[in-house]
């Protein structure tokens, strides 16, 4: 059972190193097995394992990294309940969005290079899901970053393309620093960092300690998962290929922060103002995400928002202490996210290569089949009733008006809205992209069937998925509460109150798709308002970074590199240089062999000296 | 091995008989030097990892040689190993293997060239084995020499502005450090009626604190001068802007490391009284120059000079975890000072070759070599991806021990220093952008690595990644020494 645990790691690292090492000298169909080959025998060997997850999980140590003094750093995974089902839902969706990129890829020339990435990072993903220490979980959390940066820039030819992927990586990285702060100071504390360790002594902590370390982590979790206020780089990370966009950036990475929460929740939740805060940004961001995502003009983009507003709803429910509603909305969203953003990739392939959905349109009569799989994966998106999303999305809702003070009531009604705001721009999307006639001039390309049949089985997933953790009403057991072994996430409420919820969601939905049929049925050439725009960029996010930001870095560094460097340190040198240079001219004059002078010195010489000597005669 | 073997000697000068060879074999043959420094390099480099290898790791000396030398003055000539210096040691010559690969098609008096390389590698060796003050003062003396003839001759265009600011800048440093070590002497005869220049002895003398911080400084200019310490870098950017490229390999991997080696060999052991009330100010010199160093590498076009002040910055670091004092932050610091110095080298070295192929050191001619150059772009991105901290390479390894170290006595300076961390990937990043990515540049060297490149960058690609993953054995040599060390001056 070790090695199959082993396994599940080390075969996507094997992959990756091998095809970045000599995937180049490969015959050309070679890396593309060896990548998806690596990640399929991951999820078998995830599946094969998964039993060994119960109670308080398997441990395995590998190695040890670093260990100095009384420090100590393991590369050892902890295999429990919550990082079995991640591991099962990471290489599982992976192994399709591999499959897919086979497609997608076919005809690029650094093919190597790309599937090199792809399996670098699905093994640091899993690093961080299987990570029993913080040091190693922080490994997994740079390697992430590394690959997303290299994989956003994949084009790096296009220099918008490099600088999309920079922007992830240092923004993300400011999150980083928040996060490894905690681990210096959680290491300080308790002379451990095995997360097992951590979780199990916090009980003593006092409350102020709790919260700053809670709130760190929260800082941290926001940069990896694109959630107020390092959520800028998102939207701009769509310059990657699609596969890469369903992968990391809808998928898995942007969930990371989620599993951390989740990972370390006893020790976060202890802190009632750090949980406030999570749910407040949980709640904020989905929002602001969802008013962004509504005047979007690119189809990735906006799955790029909804991205970011989704992520905003597993927040709020880890601020309201429901990990396993976290988890089912990471887990359903994971699959009609990846369907969506691979269904987009097919879209934009039929409508040559285009990205504009202005530009679009009429797509259900180029490929029914996309229509019909992109429509299966926006229904979840939307909460359509039944759907994955709508199960998952409902407790998440529920939970908050569960709880019943005035605080929470707002965070539900707040959801509510995003929610009608999520349904509104599905449909917006669905008419602009699939309805009325051809508006764009380009011939369609279109995609070949290694990019359509790994999408079955993710809409058959997406609909369906929400059969995992199914509530009484609908005469489910709530297996995934029971599973993470969190039976007081499961709700009992009265049944009046489930049906006023359920049917707040259904009319909420039927609402949103109404106004969006109302403005979008007929396509109508508008020019862009001042609101739009502002939506548009985001709330103008970027330029507010920019000034807050960038700019002062930028001119701090310009008076250390001219004023200290040249100014101050070198003009201090040459100051010495030309003092030492002017008093060697003026010694030289003195031995430049005038007789009068040499006479004159003599003489003063003399006086001094008779004069000194009469002095001291006299006294 | 045989006890009565001079080994430690051996080591010292046989980098100094190959020398004398190249010099004599080189006037008119262009091709033998080189040959003969690598095999020079190369038999050194077998030995002293031989050496590595075979030592247990404890906490004494693992070899000592001690025979008179100059009695009037009490001068010894005494050499000793332990863990730190053989660690040290290994990575020198292992260096100096590469320094030579690099430098393989110098044309310009090869002989007296390779013969400097060696010298070099020679004086590094006495400075990190000599336990006799005025022994290291000699050594660290010969370091100068042929460091200045290698820029001052071998370089570009303003060579000799650069190798004199290096002279004068080191010189001025290392005369305080004669001064000290001189009137510490002559202090120490005082007191005991015996003369002598031995670390172990003038270890006891006892010094009024004043006098004690007196020579501390002293000894700290001539240390910080070499590290180099904000702000007395002034030198080092320049000096590897115009220095050949195996003149950067060594500057960075050979000269700053014994700045560093002095510290806790010399100036703390010496003076630990004065060392623990200056320990603020070393920390508060140290950040300032982390952050100073990366954000004037964010402004430079330079890609050789952006290296040096990352470089400098990473010094910083290093200095950091000194001035925490405890064990786990100086293991860090000494594995940082290794890893980067590894990965200075691989960036030093992939730099020469852009410059090579491409007649440009410029971020705003370079861009787009990933297309043209695969395989050295590769290198190079790891090398950066290494040197900004990702974890799992080298860097990183030894910035987390020392942000452990100091977080467990100084939150404060731990959490200012993690924000280096984001520095250096603005920098570094914007290093990758500007030569790999985009495309506005046509080199006129298509040809991506030849054989001899391969050999000079796999070893150090290897290393990177084998050090980040697995630096126990490393870790394991020091660990006994730098204990010792740390009980000299007493937990602060």
């Amino acid at each position: 059972m070790d090695i199959l645990l082993t396994l599940i790691l080390l075969l996507p690292l094997a992959g990756g190193v091998i095809n970045a090492c000599f995937g180049k000298r490969l015959p050309r169909p070679v890396p593309v097995f060896i990548a998806c080959g690596s990640v399929i025998g991951s999820f078998l060997a995830a599946l094969g394992s998964f039993t060994l997850a119960t109670g308080d999980g398997y441990r395995l140590v590998l190695f040890t990294w670093l260990k100095s003094g009384n420090f100590q750093a393991d590369v050892g995974l902890l295999f429990d309940p919550l990082a079995a089902i991640m591991t099962l839902m990471v290489t599982g969706v992976a192994s399709l969005i591999h499959l897919y990129a086979a497609g997608y890829m076919e005809d690029d020339s650094d093919q190597v290079r790309f599937f090199a990435l792809l399996n670098l990072f699905v093994f640091a993903m899993l690093t961080i899901v299987l990570a029993d220490n913080l040091l190693l979980l922080f490994l997994g959390w740079e390697g992430v970053g590394f690959c997303s940066y290299g994989l956003i820039g994949f084009w790096y030819r296009k220099t918008e393309n490099a600088d999309a992927g920079r922007k992830a990586f240092i923004v993300t990285r400011i999150g980083d620093l928040f996060f490894a702060v905690a681990l210096l100071w959680l290491f300080t504390l308790f002379g451990t960092i095995s997360i097992e360790g951590i979780n199990a002594q916090v009980a003593g902590l006092d409350m102020t300690t709790v919260t700053l370390l809670s709130l760190l982590l929260l800082v941290g979790a926001c940069g990896k998962s694109a959630q107020l206020p390092l959520m800028s780089w998102l939207p701009d990370a769509m310059a990657g290929p699609t596969p890469v966009s369903a992968l990391i950036h809808a998928a898995t990475m942007v969930t990371a922060g989620v599993y951390l929460l989740c990972r370390m929740f006893p020790l976060v939740s202890l802190s009632p103002t750090a949980m406030a805060a999570i749910a407040l940004v949980g709640i904020a961001t989905a929002l602001y995400a969802a008013t962004c995502a509504l005047a979007q003009n690119e189809i990735k983009r906006v799955l790029a928002y909804s991205t970011m507003s989704q992520v905003g709803y597993m927040f709020l429910a880890v601020g309201l202490g429901s990990v396993s509603a976290a988890m089912f909305h990471l887990i359903t969203h994971a699959f009609f996210k990846a369907l969506l953003f691979m269904a987009a990739g097919c879209v934009i392939n039929l409508a040559g290569h285009e990205n504009d959905i202005r530009r679009m349109g009429g797509m259900r009569q180029r490929s029914p089949l996309v229509f019909w799989l992109f429509i299966a994966g926006l229904l979840c998106l939307a909460g359509a009733p039944l759907t994955s999303g709508f199960f998952s999305k409902d407790l998440i809702l529920a939970t908050a008006f569960a709880q019943g003070d005035i605080f929470h009531q707002g965070l539900y009604a707040l959801g509510v809205m995003t929610a009608l705001l999520t349904s509104f721009y599905c449909f917006r999307l669905a008419y602009l992209v699939f309805g009325g006639d051809y508006r764009g001039d380009e011939l369609p390309d279109e995609p070949n069937g290694l990019m359509l049949w790994p999408l079955l089985p993710l809409a058959l997933l997406g609909l369906g998925a929400g059969l995992l953790n199914l509530p009484h009403l609908f005469a489910g057991g709530s297996w995934l509460s029971s599973w993470l072994e969190r039976e007081q996430d499961v709700l009992h409420l009265a049944i009046a109150t489930e049906y006023l919820l359920i049917g707040t969601a259904v009319a909420v939905f039927v609402l949103g798709w109404l106004l969006a049929a109302l403005r979008y049925r007929r396509y109508v050439q508008r020019p862009a308002s001042i609101t739009g725009k502002f939506l548009l960029n985001g709330w103008r996010a970027d330029d507010l970074f920019d000034l807050l930001l960038v700019r002062p870095f930028k001119k701090i560094g310009r008076f250390c590199s001219q004023g200290v460097e040249i100014g101050l340190i070198d003009g201090v040198l040459s100051g010495t240089v030309r003092q030492c240079n002017g008093l060697g001219i003026r010694l030289r004059g003195l031995g430049a062999g005038k007789v009068s002078l040499y006479l004159q010195g003599l003489v003063w010489g003399f006086v001094v000296i008779v004069g000194w000597f009469l002095l001291r005669a006299l006294i | 091995m045989a006890i009565d073997f001079p080994l430690l000697s051996f080591l010292l000068f046989t980098p100094l008989a190959g020398a004398l060879v190249c010099l004599f074999i080189g006037v008119g043959n262009s091709v033998a030097p080189r040959w003969v420094a690598l095999l020079t390099a190369g038999g050194v480099f077998v030995v002293s990892l031989l050496l590595c290898l075979q030592q247990p790791p404890t906490a004494g000396w693992l070899l000592y040689e001690d025979y008179r030398w100059i009695e009037q003055f009490g001068i010894r000539y005494t050499l000793g190993l332990d863990g730190i210096s053989a660690v040290l040691i290994l990575l020198t010559a292992f260096l100096q293997v590469l320094a030579v690969l690099v430098s393989w098609r110098q044309e310009r008096a090869p002989g007296v060239y390779f013969a400097l390389l060696l010298v070099l590698e020679m004086a590094a060796f006495g400075v990190l084995l000599a336990l006799d003050l005025i022994l290291f003062y000699l050594f660290w003396e010969l370091m100068l020499i042929p460091m200045f003839f290698l820029i001052g001759v071998w370089g570009y265009q303003r060579r000799f502005q650069a190798a004199v600011k290096f002279f004068l800048y080191t010189l001025v440093g290392s005369l305080c450090l004669l001064l000290a070590v001189i009137s510490l002497y002559l202090l120490h005869g005082d007191q005991t009626g015996t003369y002598t220049f031995a670390l172990e002895a003038l270890k006891q003398t006892e010094l009024s604190t004043t006098q004690e911080l007196v020579f501390f400084l002293c000894f700290m200019a001539a240390f910080a001068v070499k590290v180099p310490l904000f702000p007395f870098h002034s030198w080092l950017p320049d000096a590897h802007a115009e220095g050949p490229a195996a003149g950067s390999v060594d500057l960075a991997g050979l000269l700053l490391k014994t700045g560093v080696y002095g510290m806790i060999r010399f100036a703390f052991p010496l003076f630990p009284v004065a060392a623990q009330k200056t320990l603020p100010l070393l920390a508060g010199l140290a950040l300032v120059g982390l952050f100073y160093a990366a954000w004037v590498a964010y402004q430079l076009v330079d890609i050789k000079r952006i290296v040096a002040f990352s470089s400098i910055s990473h010094m910083g670091f290093v200095i950091l975890g000194l001035a925490a004092w405890n064990q786990t932050a100086w293991e860090g610091s000494l594995l940082l000072m290794v890893n980067h110095a590894i990965t200075t080298a691989g960036l030093f070295a992939v730099v020469a070759m852009i410059e090579q192929r491409t007649g440009t050191r410029s971020l705003d001619q370079l861009g787009g070599l990933w297309k043209s150059h695969p395989n050295m772009s590769a290198f190079f991105l790891l090398f950066c991806m290494a040197s900004l901290g990702l974890p799992g390479l080298a860097n990183f390894a030894g910035e987390i021990l020392i942000l452990i170290g100091v977080f467990t006595v100084k939150p404060l300076w731990a959490v200012i220093a993690v924000g280096g961390i984001l520095f250096s990937a603005t920098y570094t990043l914007r290093l990758v952008q500007g030569t790999l990515w985009g495309g506005n540049c046509e080199p006129h060297d298509k040809q991506d690595l030849h054989s001899r490149e391969w050999l000079v960058l796999v070893p150090l690609a290897v290393l990177v990644v084998a050090l980040g993953c697995y630096p126990q054995p490393v870790l394991d040599l020091l660990r006994e020494p730098l204990s010792a060390l740390l009980l000299v001056g007493g937990m602060p």
